[in-house]
């Protein structure tokens, strides 16, 4: 199971897809770090987008890192298969 | 050829200007023809100003979004709700109905942001945040 790994979710507070990803990983009892970027503070907020843009090229949410595996985008068939759900 | 001044009507929200059309004065409630916006007209020095109905309700939002999707013969799904939840959420925290699925708080942003009043639907088949999707 992936959640030997560690699970992060970047999302804009707002945002329904980055909910979804988030509310299917509580109903799938997954541990998790989540991140909402938009109520960080400017400095933190700048430091984090800068992370994400490095990693996947884009400002789009929800970024989902579980591992050294990353995706952009609410993908439920995705995170079954990372988490082996 | 007429040589009459056409008038027009500043929307707030899109921040562009509309035809005032026959019939309308002081008061009147009218729908920006672009972004589906219920406006109160009211006369300034400068020419016609729309004032927004219902400001920073739910009541506001969702009539602009159906207005702007029956305008362009758009249709929602399921994501709709979650979605109006987001501009509600983006009006409390940042002060307007700015697009829920981006970081930016700027006027070309408000819903339905510049890239869909501009066609991204008719392009992509939806808007950036999957509110409006054009009918199949």
């Amino acid at each position: 199971m992936a959640e030997k790994h560690k699970i992060v979710v970047y999302a804009l507070s707002t945002c329904p897809y980055c909910k979804r990803t988030k509310r299917f990983l509580d109903d799938h009892k997954v541990a998790y770090e989540h991140i909402d970027v938009d109520l960080l503070d400017d400095s933190k907020q700048d430091e984090v987008l800068d992370k994400v843009e490095k990693l996947t090229g884009m400002r789009s949410f929800p970024v989902v890192v579980i591992g050294t595996e990353h995706w952009v985008g609410h993908d439920e068939q995705r995170l079954k298969k990372a988490l082996n759900l | 050829m007429s040589d009459a001044k056409v008038e027009r009507v500043y929307c707030p929200v899109c921040l562009a200007k509309f035809k005032y059309s026959e019939g309308w004065s002081e008061g009147s409630v009218v729908v920006c023809p672009i972004c589906g916006e219920r406006l109160t007209l009211r006369k300034t020095a400068d020419g016609w100003i729309g004032d927004r109905v219902d400001r920073g309700t739910e009541k506001e939002i969702r009539s602009r979004i159906d207005g702007f999707a029956e305008i362009r013969g758009y249709v929602f799904n399921d994501v709709k709700e979650d979605i109006v939840e987001g501009l509600l959420g983006k009006y409390k925290r940042f002060g307007d109905f700015y697009c829920p699925c981006r970081m930016e708080h700027v006027p070309e942003y408000q819903c339905p942001c510049k890239p869909t009043r501009g066609g991204d639907v008719e392009k992509n088949g939806k808007c950036h945040c999957g509110l409006f999707w054009k009918k199949a």
